[in-house]
């Protein structure tokens, strides 16, 4: 029992996704087909690549609304640069803007002490309107073909943003739970003054959080506009909501402290598979809301019934 | 000011009336040489003095009440409330409205409702506040407008919405055709089919997010027209999010959920571009249809993504909207709750560079 | 010498900051703005600035209550939506004055369920509520087949648009609402649990407040108030959109409550704080859309007007030399 319990604590969010598999083979014929199994973790992978960012951010016991906004920006800059320097260095460049929102973000909240929540919601709609007056208020078309192999590309058969989200999984992967920097991380974000005492540089660390952050949400800021071929100012809305929803839901503790890579792979690909599932039997939007909250509630609900068990276990003394 | 030039008035009168005086002294003294003529000239001069006297002050009348209707012919303001500055379609209502009342001499006022319906309403009370003499709106919630217009219309301020749909006591509401665009729309994509021996009869449909109540209508239009010419809708999904990438997903969903579509058509225009974009990247041979005529519609049909689009005329609904409040201030023309359908036009690749042209020539700028 | 002195100093001009630093700041917007534009300087702007500040000064007041006692609620803005569809549906069948006590009762319950959820289910308030702001949109959705409501009914529109010798009465509700809660905070034990919860709930649950009770009323409070707020703002629409009300206002009244002084994560915080935090917002969305600021505009202000704001709000802290 307790050995099935460790093992959901990292992969319980796979358990729905089995489940909601049955039922959607079921319910559709169309769904048990290899590309719409490979479009379902590809509309997944916007979602967990920030959902990896996410996942260090509430860990350090933070926050970050600005998402959606810094896609946007990225998008802009992408479709303007494109033109003048070229595919590499355009996205290299468009990559940086996007990580200096996340600078500016963790210096905001550093050293002028001022809320994550408050400072990225800020943040967000002066990203936003940035990008607007960069953008001149317009989308702008990007005319090089070749830049859409990054969103809609194939390599040995498979989707190139499932490939990037896999990279970038790997990176994230060790960098939370096998380097010092992750280690920090968990550490700031569960005992911040704490961690202060031990000599950690905490505001450089969440500085960096920050500036990851933002980093990956500009990583599919350039996937999404290379899917388009248009730089979109005003991209995404309401993004932000799904990393959030999709970091929490794959197991990360809102006290921070513990993050959790592996559920915030599979969630993002099981709330891909609701909203691309649903679709497919043409049920509507509302149901697919009505889907995401009630599992929500219903995970966390499994997930804290699990974390009393085991404390009692704990209480009897039995080490877990 | 109006004080001042009553004063100068008042002035230059009694100067002309001194100097009329004045004049007909020196007359007088004149006349001492003819004696005779002394009564007579004196009876004329007293006369002429009288007469002038009149004259003047019926012209200083007549300037005053000058002064007075110049001064209530104070320039007609228009106070336009936009949806969001955010997206090409309302940057060209605005433009029309704008222009319109450069046209007419009007001064112009625009605020801007960022999208957000309270400040929608409190957007409205403040222009009637600064005494606007009309307003045009383009609502972000067009259910939402009852409580203010009916404010407006008690301060006597006619009120016209420019597209999106209309609540409340307004004047007119000038709207794009959307049923018929999704007609042209189905109409369109047919006759692409026309000789194609693949043809399934199945079309999919990208739909805008519930609560835009206009946008549904082109849905309508479409599954109407479809279905009057013997096709199937097989796949039916809302595009979320509302952008091009959501375009984008709702396409490769419609594909997988209906993978025998021959056309499909977008309710609105950047996701239409995303959709063309995923029928792109999966290879398929797919007709994409979308609805706005955005000038990255445009593009696309030029690059030959899209097949064509149903063009609306923003500008034309923006610069109509004065044109009608324009009737009713200044000809007293009865405008009570009216639809004004503004004409929708297809796009295609054939018609694109003319359609193109004409929209420049307009606006003043490229189409795209 | 000097030290204490000017430390003293410090922390008077903190103390006083804390009391009178956002009027200040308000004060400081209203003056901009007027000296900008005519228009602004007029009553019936600056009653209309009133006016329109109760739709996020009503429903902050539950919210204040809910992060003092250290929770969240972000479901808000879609429960708003929800109930305004709900109640003013009911309007044929039991009239006015039935469908806005409606309205508000059901607002209360939702609030209530909220509150069963995070304390005895154990799942934390924000994804609950997270999970709710999904539920309810949804609900709205489903309940209307997603047409809007259209509310004619006099009592109900009155709610929002009616006048007391002349004064609107939203303003005199929220007046009325800040009475209750400063009475309900200040003068009743109540508010000592609250802030006590919030401080620490584990020594507030030794010294035999029951913990569970206090977080539960607290979001029944959330609901209460967002139930008053869902009345006005749909008055002043004069209609209930299941999509398009309460977009975004769950942020909306969490930023106004921090801006107010009320710290994220628990304690005391201040009413007065937040109902001046909802008129600087309001004015500040106001004052930019009549001088004609085009969105992206008003964004970019908005936001750096915000973090401006609520970092002047932070100098006491550094003045004290402490950290939040």
């Amino acid at each position: 029992m307790i050995k099935f319990l460790k093992l959901y604590e990292r992969f319980g969010i796979f358990i729905f996704i089995i489940l909601g598999s049955i039922f959607l083979a079921i319910a559709s014929p169309n769904f048990l087909q290899t590309n719409t199994i490979l479009n379902i973790i590809a509309q997944g992978t916007y979602g967990a690549i920030v959902g990896f960012g996410m996942t260090f951010a509430i860990t350090s016991g933070g926050f970050d609304l600005s998402v959606a906004a810094v896609m946007g920006l990225t998008s802009v800059f992408l479709s303007l640069l494109i033109p003048v320097l070229g595919i590499p260095l355009a996205i290299i460049i468009s990559l940086l803007v996007a990580s200096s929102v996340g600078l500016v973000n963790g210096l905001i909240i550093t050293k002028l002490n001022v809320n994550p929540l408050i400072t990225t919601l800020a943040m967000m709609t002066i990203i936003r309107g940035v990008s607007l007056l960069v953008a001149g208020g317009r989308q702008i078309v990007i005319s090089e073909k070749m830049f859409s192999i990054i969103g809609t590309g194939f390599l040995a058969g498979i989707p190139i943003p499932i490939i990037i989200m896999v990279v970038l999984f790997i990176f994230m992967f060790f960098t939370m739970y096998h380097s010092p920097f992750g280690r920090h991380v968990s550490a700031v974000g569960s005992n911040e003054s704490a961690a202060r005492i031990s000599g950690l540089n905490v505001d450089l660390i969440k500085i960096m959080v920050f500036v990851l952050v933002a980093f990956t949400a500009g990583v599919a800021g350039v996937i999404r506009t290379s899917q388009t071929l248009i730089g979109i100012p005003t991209m995404s809305p309401g993004f932000e909501l799904v990393a959030i929803t999709v970091t929490i839901l794959g197991g990360t503790s809102l006290a921070g402290g513990r993050g959790n890579i592996w559920g915030t792979l599979f969630a993002a690909i099981f709330i891909s598979m609701i909203y691309y599932g649903l679709n497919l039997l043409n049920v509507q939007i509302f149901f697919q809301m009505l889907s995401v909250g009630t599992v929500l509630i219903i995970a966390l609900f499994i997930d804290g019934a699990r974390n009393r068990y085991l404390e009692s276990v704990r209480a009897k003394g039995i080490k877990v | 000011m109006r004080k001042l030039h009553i004063l100068k008035l008042a002035l230059i009168t009694i100067l002309s009336i001194t100097l009329v005086a004045t004049f007909s002294f020196v007359g007088c003294a004149q006349a001492e040489e003819a004696v005779e003529e002394v009564e007579e000239a004196t009876e004329e001069a007293v006369e002429e003095v009288e007469e002038a006297a009149e004259e003047v002050e019926e012209e200083v009348e007549e300037a005053a009440e000058e002064v007075e209707e110049e001064a209530a012919e104070e320039p007609i303001t228009i106070g336009f409330s936009v949806w969001t500055m955010e997206f090409t379609f309302f940057q060209n209502v605005e433009k029309g409205v704008r222009d319109a009342c450069e046209d007419l001499g009007y001064e112009y006022i625009m605020i801007d409702q960022n999208a957000d319906p309270t400040k929608m309403v409190q957007d409205l009370d403040s222009l009637v506040s600064q005494g606007v003499d009309a307003i045009s709106v383009t609502p972000v919630d067009p259910g939402a407008l009852g409580p203010a217009v009916q404010n407006a219309r008690d301060a006597g301020i006619p009120v016209v919405c420019a597209d999106i749909g209309k609540s409340g006591p307004v004047n007119a509401l000038i709207i794009s055709d959307n049923f018929e665009g999704g007609q042209l729309a189905a109409g369109y994509l047919d006759e692409l089919l026309a000789d194609n021996p693949d043809n399934t009869y199945k079309f999919g449909l990208g739909n805008l997010q519930p609560q835009w109540t206009y946008a549904r209508e082109r849905g309508e239009g479409f599954i109407d027209k479809s279905e009057e010419l013997g096709y199937e809708i097989a796949s039916e999904i809302i595009v979320d999010p509302p952008s091009a990438e959501g375009g984008y997903d709702t396409m490769q969903q419609i594909i997988s959920a209906a993978p025998d579509i021959v056309g499909a058509f977008f309710s609105s225009g950047r996701e239409a571009v995303g959709a063309a974009q995923a029928v792109e990247g999966a290879g398929e041979d797919i007709y994409v249809v979308g609805y706005n005529g955005d000038p990255e519609e445009l593009q696309a049909i030029e690059d030959g993504i899209l097949a064509g689009t149903i063009l609306q005329q923003p500008y034309v609904i923006g610069y109509q909207s004065v044109e009608i409040l324009k009737e009713i201030l200044e000809e007293g023309a009865e405008y009570e709750d009216e639809v004004v359908p503004a004409p929708v036009k297809l796009v295609t690749p054939e018609n694109l560079e003319e359609i193109a042209a004409e929209l420049e020539e307009r606006r003043g700028q490229p189409a795209y | 010498m000097v030290d204490i002195r000017s430390r003293n100093l410090k922390v008077k001009v903190a103390q006083q900051w804390e009391n009178f630093g956002m009027l200040f700041i308000l004060v400081l917007i209203l003056a901009i703005f007027s000296s900008l534009d005519p228009n602004f300087r007029t009553v019936y702007n600056f009653i209309s600035i009133f006016k329109y500040s109760t739709f996020i000064a009503i429903g902050g007041i539950g919210m204040a209550f809910c992060i003092m006692s250290g929770d969240f609620d972000i479901s808000v803005g879609s429960m708003l939506a929800f109930v305004g569809v709900l109640g003013s549906s009911f309007i044929p069948f039991i009239g006015g004055v039935g469908a806005v006590l409606s309205t508000i009762v059901i607002a209360s319950i939702l609030g209530f369920i909220n509150g069963i959820f995070i304390t005895k289910l154990r799942i934390p308030a924000f994804i609950t509520t997270l999970g709710m702001l999904y539920i309810f949109r949804a609900l709205a959705y489903l309940y209307t087949s997603n047409v809007p409501v259209y509310i004619e009914n006099k009592f109900w529109l009155y709610i929002g648009n009616g006048k007391i010798f002349n004064i609107n009465f939203p303003i005199i509700l929220m007046l009325i609402c800040y009475l209750g809660g400063y009475l309900l905070l200040r003068k009743s034990p109540f508010g000592r649990y609250i802030v006590a919860v919030g401080t620490n709930p584990d020594a507030s649950r030794l010294s035999g407040i029951n913990v569970d009770k206090v977080r539960i009323i607290v979001f029944t409070l959330v609901g209460f108030f967002v139930g008053i707020s869902s009345v006005v703002v749909s008055a002043n629409l004069g209609s209930a959109n299941p999509g398009q009300l309460g977009q975004g206002y769950e942020f909306q009244v969490i930023t106004a409550v921090v801006l107010g002084g009320t710290i994220l994560g628990g304690g005391n915080g201040s009413l007065g704080g937040l109902f001046v935090a909802a008129l600087i917002i309001t004015a500040l969305k106001n004052g930019l859309s009549l001088m004609q600021v085009d969105s992206y505009w008003q964004d970019v202000a908005t936001g750096l007007v915000l973090i401006f704001a609520v970092a002047l709000n932070r100098i006491r802290y550094t003045l004290l030399g402490q950290r939040e």
